[in-house]
């Protein structure tokens, strides 16, 4: 058995001329993992084109083993969906009502979607709340009943498009703990979709990044930090401008960042700066590996990316 | 705040998600959870639906007493056969009002028309107050949802054409209890009231009141469902629909009646007009009057080749209904699929 919950082959959803998606494959391991990528990167079209909201252009997509294309309201009952959209749904509903309609429209019998809305709104923190209307509701309050009514079918996925839009620290943290306990305490797989790194870094492990429509890298978000672009920090006397030149000729990829000289780690680096130190008579008074955090290497892919182009 | 997320915490831990495992229902019951969902939502906020069915009653309350307590004089005078024929008039113009905006047309049968009881009974305002109702309640159904955004939710558990059947049956148990209903208890009461009635002679009036009803709620369904999926304002909508059914039924009638002989085409714009014509069809009734609103009678024929025909009155109601649809269908399935 595989331990991938998604799979697609070659997706694309095109909007008339506009490309939301463009030949995406990947592989989702089973867990959590982060979609990331700036504005219209295209991780919403993917999560939409996975739920069967839209049609995909080309391509196949494959849920929990279920075809997106044949047994769409298979993957459907096991996906629990949190749209980007900041919006009060049906403002003059409680909150209990709504989230036990979303049970039902996914086959929970009526006294069981109940059951599970009042379960579903106290696991968000809403258990006071949960008899206000909706229109009444903040904008953090709002973000927690889509939470519950995406919960309250008991999905095997919970898939949240930009659940921090728009909250205050607080709020946000409160909602990414959320999210990440249902992967951790619950056993759910997590997709958390965002253009904020620093959301992917707190709740998954594993990333895959977008950019106009493809993945630009997809992996273990410590591998992916290591390997793209973990350097070597140092600090020199005096000439310093030799030194730096000497490591270019070497044929390594040097830049200078707050006052440290950054040396792309690859194989046997120090040694070839303690001998580029050697060669231009210099001092080195620091030496420090530095591991670098998603968001240097999501702006280094963007980097590589337009430099390609 | 960090007291309240520590409340928060506790409650995780007292109230556990629990796993489901049961069985999930079945694709028609999430359909109709959709339409009971609304039409619950709907009875609970909106005191117009309450008052109009409390209009509704106490309209055939009235109309209850009146024929009750003049019952033997009306048969005594012979303005009436039967009791039976008292039921007949008195229920076919009760529904008839349901479309027909009484001060402006008003149908008649050959015959029995003519006895200065016949449409007396309608309370002119029924109609309106019922198609503003219609609209009013109706034109939010997908309105809303594009405005709210919850369709998104919907597409993300059901399929587009689960969603439509569940707005669809939604305004069906809303015009089956504003419309079909009440005119099915005023069968049992005047049945009841009158006695002495022979049940399988007056039956079949029961099924062409039901059967007519149901068509008014098929046309008024497809008409503000499909406004309603044209845009995210109800209001507009709403409007919309309510001016071009109203606006057609006081403008195109007087356009169709020039001609005193032959009843224009124009008519098969009205959609009012043609559902009271409908309802002729529906009694069998291929000749009969349309009294304008200066008291006019024009004769209809529906079957002599000229003029406006039963076919083309059905064909039209369908067309209407079918482009309805379809608009329907076209805007949710293209609202977000391109
Ligand atoms: N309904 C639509 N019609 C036409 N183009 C669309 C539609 N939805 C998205 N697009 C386009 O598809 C591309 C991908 O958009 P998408 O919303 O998937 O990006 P995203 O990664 O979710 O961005 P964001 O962070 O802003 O949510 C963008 O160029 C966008 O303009
Ligand atoms: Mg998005």
């Amino acid at each position: 058995m595989s331990t991938e919950i998604i799979t697609t082959n070659q997706l694309s959803k095109f909007y008339g001329s506009i490309r939301g998606i463009h030949e995406v494959s990947i592989k989702v391991p089973a867990g959590g993992v982060g979609f990331l990528g700036p504005n219209g990167a295209g991780k919403t079209t993917l999560i939409r084109t996975l739920l069967g909201i839209l049609r995909p252009t080309k391509g196949t997509a494959n849920v929990l083993g279920y075809d997106i294309k044949s047994r769409i309201n298979e993957v459907r009952d096991r996906i629990g969906y949190i749209p980007e959209f900041n919006t009060s749904f049906i403002p003059d509903m409680t909150a209990m009502k709504f989230v036990a309609f979303c049970g039902r429209m996914n086959g929970l019998a009526h006294s069981e979607s109940k059951q599970r809305a009042s379960d579903s709104l106290y696991y968000v923190g809403l258990g006071e709340e949960r008899y206000r209307k909706l229109g009444t509701f903040s904008l953090g309050m709002k973000q927690k009943v889509k939470l519950a009514s995406a919960l309250v079918h008991d999905p095997e996925i919970i898939i949240a498009d930009e659940p921090t839009n728009g909250l205050d620290p607080t709020g946000r943290n409160q909602m990414l703990e959320l999210i990440r306990n249902l992967q951790t305490d619950q056993g759910k797989h997590v997709i958390l979709s965002s253009h904020l790194l620093r959301d992917v870094e707190q709740t998954t492990d594993y990333a895959i990044v977008f950019s106009e429509g493809e993945i630009l890298a997809q992996g273990n978000i410590k591998q992916l930090t290591s390997g793209r672009r973990s350097s070597i920090s140092v600090k020199v006397k005096f000439n310093e401008e030799h030194f730096l030149n000497n490591l270019k000729d070497k044929g390594f990829e040097v830049w200078e960042e707050g006052g440290f000289i950054e040396v792309k780690r690859v194989n046997d680096t120090e040694n070839a700066i303690f001998r580029a130190a050697n060669e231009t008579s210099t001092e080195i008074r620091y030496l420090g590996s530095r591991s670098s955090t998603l968001e240097d290497v999501f702006v280094d892919l963007f980097r590589n990316k337009e430099g390609i182009q | 705040m960090t007291i309240e997320s520590n409340e928060n915490g506790a409650y995780v831990k007292k109230f556990s998600f629990r796993p489901f495992a049961g069985i999930r229902r079945g694709r028609l019951y999430r359909i109709w959870s959709i339409s009971w969902q609304w039409w619950t939502h709907e009875w609970s906020r909106s005191r117009a639906v309450k008052f109009l069915i409390g209009f509704q009653l106490f309209t055939l309350l009235i109309t209850n007493i009146f024929i009750l307590t003049t019952k033997d004089f009306l048969l005594l005078g012979g303005l009436y056969e039967s009791t039976e024929q008292i039921l007949e008039q008195t229920l076919i113009s009760l529904v008839r009002g349901i479309v027909s905006f009484q001060t402006e047309i008003r149908g008649e049968s050959h015959g029995s028309g003519d006895n200065g009881f016949d449409g007396s009974f309608t309370i002119g305002g029924t109609s309106l107050f019922i198609l503003i109702l219609a609209v009013l309640v109706g034109s939010g159904l997908i309105a809303d949802d594009i405005s709210n955004k919850t369709n998104e939710i919907y597409y993300a558990k059901l399929e587009k054409y689960e969603y439509i059947l569940g707005k669809f049956g939604a305004f069906f148990i809303f015009g089956n209890v504003i419309i079909t209903l009440p005119y099915v208890i005023e069968f049992g009461l005047l049945f009841v009231g009158l006695g002495d009635i022979d049940l399988l002679a007056v039956l079949p009036l029961l099924f062409q009141v039901i059967l007519f009803t149901e068509l008014v709620n098929l046309t008024y369904a497809a008409i503000i469902l499909a406004f309603s999926s044209l845009t995210s304002r109800k209001l507009y909508a709403g409007l919309t629909t309510f001016m071009i059914l109203f606006l057609a039924s006081m403008i195109v009638p007087a356009l169709a009646f020039k001609d005193n002989l032959v009843i224009g085409l124009e008519l098969l714009s009205d959609v009012l007009t043609l559902l009271l014509i409908s309802s002729y069809i529906i009694m069998g009734e291929v000749e009969f009057q349309l009294v304008s609103m200066d008291g006019i009678p024009y004769p209809v024929h529906l079957a002599d080749g000229v003029g406006i025909e039963g076919w083309m009155v059905l064909g039209g109601i369908g067309a209407i209904v079918l482009v309805g649809i379809l608009v329907v269908i076209i805007q949710v399935y293209r609202r977000h699929s391109t």
